[in-house]
């Protein structure tokens, strides 16, 4: 027997749940409270947490926690004292709980079908996330181009001067193609 | 040049929020009626494009980052409310699929890139462009890149006057961190890019791109 789609309305209220959540998260600066959280999300979230934080590490932890150690250092540099460590940690650890929260939460929510009552953000996301990955595989395409015509590693010159030539073709073919999708999508009503 | 979830309090970012979402209901209404149909492919493209040139971020030591943003050509080819809402939509993507800026963040942020910089570009384009139209869009870019960079550092440096523990880098730092990079490097660049699209896009031809 065929799953039954999930219902719009539980979506929605899961995306508020989340919204509300992640606002209360955000007004947290004391590190124990913010431990008990991310213990209280890990119990929550338990299907599926490696595969949330191997993705929370490898987008949002790096920058973060790299901006964070940075941050401190040059708050030392400047002003000539060591600031305090804890603000610092708290502001590493709040924005990966967040990102948590969101990729767990999201990974659980259609977010089309979410946004069905409201045609024109549904057809407007879905032309912009079409071009997204249409934009990002071209990129991907012309690089790989680029790469096969050039004996040694492509510099960032190369790169650049590549690009130039291309993104014209690229804009026309990509304005053509999001088009098609456009006009797809209104004559089925959206 | 995003601020990432997490670096701002609820007392900024919901007042960001409570301004933004009228904002966002009228410039929809406005410009993304049954009357955009033509535009809206390409809208949508310059849009993806955005967000493709967003992804390319330099963390700023004592700041957050600093990048291309993209949509200062939709301020001077439509208006800056598509501007506002394009970039709303890149940022609400990026939010929610890969992790950069967030959702509780996105009013100030859309305010700060989608607001205050085009508007501050479509300003100077409107004042320049019947001189030299090249140098206006140029000029355009580059100042709302600053206009944006301005915004965000004032904000981060008032969420330190707020509560020094809640973000603990203080303006004096912020500010530096932040504006440097983008008046030497990403500005120009942003300037680059902008002319560049501007004389791409009236090449093709395509339906639905006259300039504001």
């Amino acid at each position: 027997m065929a799953s039954r789609p999930p219902d719009p309305r539980r979506q929605r209220a899961l995306l508020a749940v989340w919204i509300a959540a992640v606002f209360a998260l955000s007004a947290v600066s004391d590190l124990r409270v913010l431990g008990a959280s991310a213990a209280a999300l890990g119990v929550l979230f338990g299907r599926g947490i490696f595969a949330t934080l191997r993705r929370v590490g490898r987008s949002v932890v790096p920058v973060t926690a790299g901006l964070s150690v940075s941050s401190w250092a040059l708050a030392f540099a400047v002003q000539g004292t060591p600031p305090p460590l804890a603000p610092f940690a708290a502001l590493a650890l709040r924005t990966a709980l967040i990102a948590f929260l969101t990729f767990a939460v999201l990974g659980r929510v259609n977010l089309l079908r979410a946004l069905a009552p409201w045609p024109a953000a549904t057809r407007l996301l879905a032309v912009t996330l079409g071009q997204i990955h249409a934009l990002r595989l071209l990129a991907t395409d012309s690089l790989d181009g680029l790469r096969s015509r050039l004996v040694r590693k492509p510099r960032a010159r190369d790169v650049v001067r590549g690009a130039g030539g291309i993104t014209a073709a690229l804009f026309a073919l990509s304005a053509r193609n999001a088009r098609d999708v456009s006009d797809a999508m209104r004559t089925r009503g959206f | 040049m995003h601020v990432p979830d997490g670096f701002l309090s609820p007392q900024l970012t919901l007042p960001a929020w409570a301004v933004s979402a009228p904002l966002w209901t009228w410039a929809a209404r406005r410009h993304f009626g049954r009357a955009a149909a033509e535009s809206l492919p390409v809208v949508g493209s310059l849009t993806a494009l955005a967000f493709v040139i967003q992804t390319i971020m330099i963390p700023v030591p004592g700041g957050t980052s600093t990048h291309l943003v993209g949509v200062t050509l939709l301020a001077l080819l439509y208006h800056p409310l598509v501007a506002f809402l394009c970039e709303s939509l890149v940022l609400l993507v990026q939010a929610l699929f890969f992790g950069a800026g967030g959702i509780t963040v996105l009013g100030v942020n859309a305010l700060a890139m989608g607001l205050v910089g085009p508007v501050a570009g479509w300003l100077v384009w409107k004042a320049l462009r019947r001189l030299h139209e090249r140098a206006a869009a140029f000029l355009a870019a580059w100042v709302a890149m600053q206009a944006a960079t301005l915004a965000v550092a004032a904000v981060l440096g008032l969420q330190h006057a707020l509560d020094g523990r809640y973000f603990p880098v203080p303006l004096a730092v912020v500010l530096p961190a932040m504006v440097l990079p983008s008046l030497t490097v990403t500005g120009v660049v942003e300037g680059a890019y902008t002319v560049f699209a501007l004389s791409i896009l009236r090449k093709a031809n395509l339906r639905g791109v006259s300039p504001a």
